[in-house]
């Protein structure tokens, strides 16, 4: 087990290398010179160059790439070129904000997908497991801003019971922070939540055909009890498959939503960044983004080790 | 006299479209032993799953199930008291080993488990002790581990053993075994049997076994019951439906079951032909007949123990299949991190020889290897080192490109017909797909034709495989594999899925297609009776050797290897099972 997970750490440290050059490439290779961009349209051909030669962008690709990688490594992420100031001390604040928002609107889809998809699934021939399937299928179809605009509009705009946007640290006002959270984690989760019911459901009317399941029921154990002892830890591992594929959807749908309810995490700071065509912070930011994905992906990996033995054993 | 274990009156179970069982009755004595057997279709399981109370929502049943004479009907019994009698007064063994197990709970704990739910153990840890006893009871070695283990890490074998270590913890009144052993190699499935006989007869439990197998049930059981189409025809001594059947489904079955009786054109008995089959028709040869090849026989030898390799059954001048120093190794993924992967044994040193016409069966348990050698005559696998020589073309190394010709010339019939027919294609369109180069008229007159060989009416070419029985879909695959004229045909396990009648059919017209074809075959095998019927020449494969190799009666007859002997020892066959079995 120790070895199945070491070389998946391998495997995930080889994943953000891989991603870190991706990154730097991509942009690299985008028109435009950071260094002209620095100065504006009306500097001339020799202050540019002297500002690339000011910037290190005369150098080759795999020392810059080096240079700006030994640099993250260490929190530094380089000056913007628009504020003059250092870019990291943004990043760290924005992408609490980010982990923050994404975790709770996680969480906020699983408590309703477990419970909801499973009782769907029970109640598969019954009139209220139909109609119960009809509300997550409305929910699948929903965007996430939609949703967030709805939001808004009744429980800020209507009723006035929360905040239409912004956001408070937790650090200075917990209670607000709450507030402030409750909505766009809300917006974020519910399309999430939707799917992964319908998910949860497929899985489990699956387990509940498997053999096993009937080896359960002829020992003696009721429906209810042979689903939470035997059915559900196996509905899992497809349900994890799912979620694993959504993290990255659920981060893009995060970039929108922290625009709708102006909240400064990663997303809005992206794409202040590209407005300002501030190309060392873009870069910058689309690594962190990257690497929280990887990281996510990486957990989810390694609870399938410990729920699933078949994947535990090395071979 | 005493109540039986099991009363069963009146018994049916209808779907919303038609009723599938019509009102069986029987008993089953304290301490009996039942054997249930029909062809798949007939509702033994459905009998079954009813006694328990797991028929599917959709199904519905009705008169009456009582365990030790007691009022209770469990048809009409709620929930609460059928959970409180499954896996403690009564409990069942399914078929399929591989997946009836939790694959995510260790097996001790599964085991546990049934006697936590039931309370017949004071709390977890007594419980866990009970299981390793029982798995030592069903023959596991090293028990206290083996309980630690997950299902994925144990054997068929030895997962069936798990299953009934759990149906037995309880020491129910009666069990019920479904195909118990279907699934499982000769030798385990002897090991099982005699498990089941010996743990039944120790705890004085009423057992109904349910086979398809009738000498399983002989081996086993006292007496028997037979079913067809819903209804029990017959039931008596086992000793004496075997031997004089009286009802007349039960004597085809018999006679289809027993390969060693065949008719004075070595054809197996069978019963009437169901009504979309028609009669074979022959297919005129287009290109020059084949000359009639001699019966080539083989020499009967063996593998010594650390004695040298042997070229089995070689053949002078020209032969269909050259195998020399054939060996083929896997790296099994996993080991240490960065350690050479283990190498995996999967064929070793194997030199053999087909001759032109030659009917070879290649018999082994699972695992032996029979499936990679298979695998590799067809150039569907290379080998690690040897040479493989087949209808002229050197396979070790070939390109997709060199072997188009072989492809036509070789084909093959695998042994799942459900898995191995597109199921969105039609029927035209399978039998038609080897074909290339062939005009739609050509084409369509071909298929037609070769559906016909095979005994199917021309207006299946429309349908689709699921609208057809096993042995259609088997005869579908049999004009696939035959519609390009191949000259070397080989079968895996190509009727393990067959019931004994249908089986007895396919068996007839893959006799007969060899012979009209002038086929080579390779026949792979895990049923010695089958090949000893079909094959005039078989190779015993063990750990990935050839180990004994002759003419078929003489191997059969005269084993030279141990394995061989140990293999067919552990084959029940039906002459022997009469009389042993009469009371």
């Amino acid at each position: 087990m120790v070895l199945v997970i070491l070389r998946r750490i391998v495997v995930f440290a080889t994943t953000v290398v891989v991603a870190s050059i991706v990154t730097f490439l991509l942009l690299a290779i985008l028109p435009g010179n950071a260094a002209r961009i620095a100065l504006g349209v009306q500097a001339t051909e020799a202050d540019v160059a002297a500002q690339a030669t000011a910037m290190g962008l005369d150098r080759p690709p795999i020392v810059r790439y080096l240079d700006w990688i030994g640099h993250v490594l260490v929190g530094d992420f380089g000056t913007s070129t628009v504020s003059r100031q250092p870019i990291g001390p943004d990043i760290a604040d924005a992408l609490g904000i980010t982990v923050i928002l994404v975790l709770t609107s996680v969480v906020l889809a699983l408590l309703f997908a477990i419970p909801f998809g499973i009782l769907t699934a029970v109640r598969q021939r019954g009139p209220d497991g139909a109609i119960l399937s009809g509300i997550s299928q409305i929910g699948v179809a929903v965007p996430g801003f939609l949703a967030g605009l709805l939001l808004v509009t009744l429980f800020a705009v209507t009723l006035r019971w929360l905040p239409a946007g912004g956001w408070v640290d937790p650090a200075d006002d917990f209670g607000g922070f709450i507030e402030h959270l409750i909505l766009p984690a809300i917006a974020l989760g519910s399309v999430q939540g939707a799917v992964l019911s319908r998910y949860v459901r497929s899985a489990v009317l699956d387990v509940m055909r498997d053999d096993f399941m009937r080896t359960a029921r002829a020992k003696g154990l009721g429906t209810a009890r042979a689903l939470f002892r035997h059915g559900l830890r196996n509905a899992a591992v497809p349900v994890m498959t799912v979620l694993d594929l959504q993290i990255a959807t659920l981060l893009i749908g995060a970039v929108v939503i922290e625009r709708v309810f102006s909240i400064p995490g990663l997303g809005s700071l992206l794409l202040d960044k590209v407005a300002l065509r501030d190309l060392p912070a873009v870069q910058g930011i689309v690594l962190v983004l990257v690497v929280f994905v990887l990281v996510l992906n990486f957990l989810v990996d390694l609870a399938f080790t410990v729920i699933d033995p078949r994947l535990r054993s090395a071979s | 006299m005493t109540a039986p274990a099991l009363s069963v009156t009146d018994l049916r179970v209808s779907s919303p479209f038609m009723e599938l069982l019509h009102g069986l009755s029987f008993d089953i004595a304290v301490g009996e032993r039942v054997g249930l057997i029909g062809e798949s279709g007939s509702g033994k399981s459905l009998a079954a799953t009813s006694v328990m109370g797991l028929l599917p929502d959709t199904l519905t049943a009705t008169g009456s199930v009582r365990l030790n004479g007691g009022d209770a009907n469990l048809l009409t019994a709620d929930e609460r008291r059928l959970n409180q009698v499954r896996g403690n007064t009564m409990a069942m063994v399914f078929q399929e080993p591989m997946t009836a197990l939790n694959p995510l709970m260790r097996v001790g704990a599964q085991v546990a488990e049934i006697m936590t739910v039931h309370r017949t153990q004071n709390g977890r840890r007594q419980a866990q002790d009970r299981a390793i006893e029982l798995l030592a009871q069903v023959r596991l070695p090293d028990p206290a581990q083996a309980a630690l283990a997950f299902p994925h890490q144990l054997s068929g074998g030895q997962r069936q053993r798990v299953l009934l270590a759990m149906a037995m913890a309880n020491d129910p009144q009666l069990l019920l075994c479904d195909e118990p052993t279907t699934a499982l190699d000769v030798t385990a499935q002897a090991e099982v049997l005699g498990l089941i006989g010996g743990l039944v007869a120790d705890r004085g439990s009423s057992l109904l076994l349910i086979t398809h197998d009738i000498a399983v049930v002989a081996q086993v059981c006292r007496r028997v019951l037979v079913m067809h189409r819903g209804t029990i025809v017959e039931d008596g001594p086992v000793g004496r439906v075997l031997a004089a059947p009286k009802h007349p489904y039960t004597k085809n079955l018999i006679a289809a079951a027993d390969l060693s009786v065949v008719d004075d054109r070595g054809r197996l008995r069978t019963p009437p032909a169901a009504r979309t089959l028609i009669a074979p028709s022959r297919i005129e040869a287009d290109a020059a007949p084949a000359a009639i090849l001699p019966p080539y026989r083989a020499a009967h030898q063996r593998l010594a123990p650390g004695g040298p390799p042997i070229v089995f059954n070689e053949v002078s001048g020209e032969p269909a299949i050259r195998v020399r120093e054939l060996s083929r190794q896997y790296r099994r993924p996993g080991g240490r991190l960065f350690a050479p992967k283990p190498i995996v044994h999967g064929l070793r040193d194997l030199s053999f020889d087909v001759a032109a016409g030659q009917r070879l069966g290649i018999v082994g348990e699972s695992g032996s290897g029979k499936s990679t050698l298979m695998r590799i005559l067809c150039a569907l696998d290379q080998p690690s080192s040897g040479t493989v020589d087949v209808l002229g073309q050197q396979l070790g190394g070939a390109s997709e490109r060199q072997l188009r010709e072989f492809r036509r010339e070789v084909q093959i019939v695998f042994q799942d017909p459900m898995g191995s027919l597109d199921p969105r294609m039609k029927v035209r369109d399978i039998v038609a797909e080897p074909l290339q180069h062939v005009g739609r008229a050509e084409m369509r007159a071909r298929v037609e034709a070769q559906l016909a060989a095979v005994g199917l009416d021309a207006d299946v070419m429309d349908r689709h495989p699921h609208q057809f029985s096993g042995g259609q879909r088997q005869r579908i695959s049999i004009a696939r594999a035959l519609i390009t004229r191949p000259r070397l045909l080989v079968a895996d396990e190509a009727v393990s899925a067959l019931d004994v009648s249908v089986r007895a059919q396919v068996l007839n017209l893959l006799a007969e297609l060899v012979d009209q074809y002038r086929l080579t075959l390779v026949f792979v095998s895990h049923d010695l009776g089958v090949v000893r019927h079909l094959c005039d020449t078989v190779a015993v494969i063990s750990d990935g050797r050839i180990v004994e190799c002759g003419p078929t009666g003489d191997v059969y007859d005269r084993p030279l290897h141990p394995y061989t002997r140990k293999l067919i020892s552990a084959t029940p066959s039906m002459p022997d099972l009469a009389p042993r079995s009469a009371p």
